[in-house]
């Protein structure tokens, strides 16, 4: 991995952030909603529900924000007329994606931190952590567990120009699968889609982290759920560095990225 | 040629372009997917959160279901100005000698359609894939609701749409539109729960009075016996397609003043 392409792209990224203030929908703006929605549905506002709500609703702003930001990194390149010049850069594409990625992931943690305060400020729910250090390392690793799947997903973006409806439509299934608003034993018959997420797992440890229990229907405990949600990242790091080195080798030969 | 029909023949145009350009980008059956899918998971995510809250299961499944069309018709409606601006013929547009309101009455025309699908397909799956009994629809009642559903909101994403002829985009102001609908609207909850000044806001947004006439629709109520929601979204509906009108000529000379057609 050349380290110097990851740094500049993380600079990069971070200037069109700041210079475009559309991300602000994602990071902030959803995530909040849906929590509101999901304290306003519950009938009873005791017990853990509160902090679930929460923790979902930034749990939801992480994933939407990596899922946006991928997905339109490429779309913008290929709007800006940059995406040629990046693949004839020596450096490879995974390099500049995990340069972005890595932005996002930090811009991500921000906003789980701001749903977080928000709920807090506006609800004044009263949220008391079991465990607050690990909590913090347990945001950490959902975080990387959705920028994983986010870096996958930016190697089949690449093919496609039409990446923001791809984007759309992967929206609510990880709302859904990753159980971050309610226990995925509700899933029935789609449950075991769930155990092959990191998130699933990393959302759990997060709630042990959290109210002391978690969720999911074979977990073993927090290392339990650190280490799958660890081989379940290593897997997607591995697919998008082997897809993205086919992709590139693919678009070079047949000239077809920029083609509309 | 008579104004009524140059203005009809833009419009015609400007359906026809809109829809040719959207389907060189995006397949159709992708597109289909694009209105289906994120539907049909919204109604699949808050059922589950229903279920876990002790809400009405139901209840949340069909507001969901009229809810689609903020994820259709806000979104590629008040996108269009921004499409334009990146694809670089928002100034040839301005040159026209067209009214931009028509031509983009015009390109709005596919959009507006989208919800009415959207909101079909929807309620279908709510029967068919979620179990919501349909036994005692009023099909006359629920065509009535879903076509004025479209064109209310319809209104509201033109107007949504205008100011991205003034700023870079208008994505923003949709997305938080969109979002509104599902807090204050009773799509999820009743406008009961919300505090008084969120259930004033609620009672502007034609969405509140579809999802409420909608329900109505499903336990077969007669058109008059919506009567007042249905006034309510047509009366909405007017007010909005007018004040975009005028939001569509004030941004437009705005815009020609400060020379920000074409800024990103």
């Amino acid at each position: 991995m050349n380290l110097k392409a990851v740094t500049a792209a993380f600079k990069q990224q971070g200037i069109q952030f700041l210079a475009d203030p559309q991300w602000i929908i994602p990071s902030i703006i959803a995530p909040f909603m849906f929590t509101i929605v999901a304290l306003y549905m519950h009938t009873d506002l005791t017990g853990p529900v509160v902090l679930t709500a929460v923790l979902g609703g930034g749990v939801l702003g992480m994933w939407g924000n990596m899922l946006f930001a991928s997905g339109f990194t490429i779309t913008y390149d290929r709007y800006n007329g940059t995406i040629e010049p990046i693949m004839m850069t020596p450096s490879h594409m995974i390099d500049v994606i995990a340069g972005r990625s890595i932005w996002n992931a930090l811009i991500g943690l921000l906003n789980a931190v701001l749903v977080f305060i928000s709920a807090e400020a506006i609800f004044g729910v009263g949220v008391s952590l079991a465990d607050p250090l690990m909590f913090f390392a347990m945001l950490v690793l959902t975080l990387f567990a959705l920028a994983s799947i986010g870096l996958m997903l930016a190697a089949l973006f690449v093919l496609t120009r039409a990446s923001f409806v791809v984007m759309t439509i992967l929206q609510f299934p990880i709302y859904v699968f990753s159980g971050a608003l309610f226990p995925i034993q509700q899933l029935g018959v789609f449950a075991p889609i769930s155990y092959v997420l990191a998130p699933t797992w990393s959302v759990d440890a997060l709630k042990i982290a959290a109210i002391g229990h978690g969720d999911t229907i074979v977990s073993l405990g927090l290392s339990f759920n650190v280490a799958i949600a660890f081989v379940l990242m290593a897997f997607y790091i591995a697919a998008a560095y082997f897809l993205f080195k086919i992709i590139e080798r693919n678009i070079r030969e047949s000239g077809a990225l920029v083609r509309y | 040629m008579s104004f009524v029909t140059e203005r009809i023949r833009v419009i015609k145009a400007s359906c026809i372009l809109s829809i040719h350009d959207l389907f060189t980008t995006i397949r159709p059956s992708l597109w289909l997917l694009q209105v289906v899918v994120p539907s049909l998971f919204a109604m699949f995510f808050f059922s589950m959160i229903a279920l876990y809250a002790g809400a009405d299961r139901e209840f949340v499944i069909i507001g969901n279901a009229v809810q689609s069309i903020g994820m259709t018709t806000i979104y590629a409606v008040s996108g269009i100005p921004g499409v334009q601006k990146h694809i670089g013929t928002m100034s040839p547009l301005v040159a026209a000698p067209s009214s931009l309101f028509t031509i983009f009455l015009g390109m709005s025309i596919f959009g507006i359609a989208a919800g009415f699908i959207s909101i079909a397909v929807s309620l279908f799956c709510a029967s068919f894939i979620f179990g919501v009994s349909m036994a005692s629809i009023n099909l006359t009642s629920a065509l009535v609701v879903i076509l004025l559903t479209t064109f209310s909101v319809g209104g509201i994403s033109m107007m949504i749409g205008s100011v991205g002829i003034y700023l870079r985009t208008s994505a923003i102001i949709a997305n938080v539109a969109t979002y509104i609908g599902l807090v204050l609207c009773g799509v999820n909850f009743p406008v009961s729960d919300l505090p008084g000044w969120a259930q004033v806001i609620a009672h502007c947004h034609p969405l509140t009075y579809a999802v409420e006439a909608t329900r109505g629709a499903v336990v077969g109520s007669t058109v008059a016996d919506l009567a007042e929601p249905i006034l309510m979204m047509i009366v909405l509906g007017i007010i909005f397609i007018i004040l975009s009108y005028l939001m569509f000529r004030f941004f437009e000379h705005l815009a020609r003043v400060k020379g920000r057609m074409d800024t990103f």
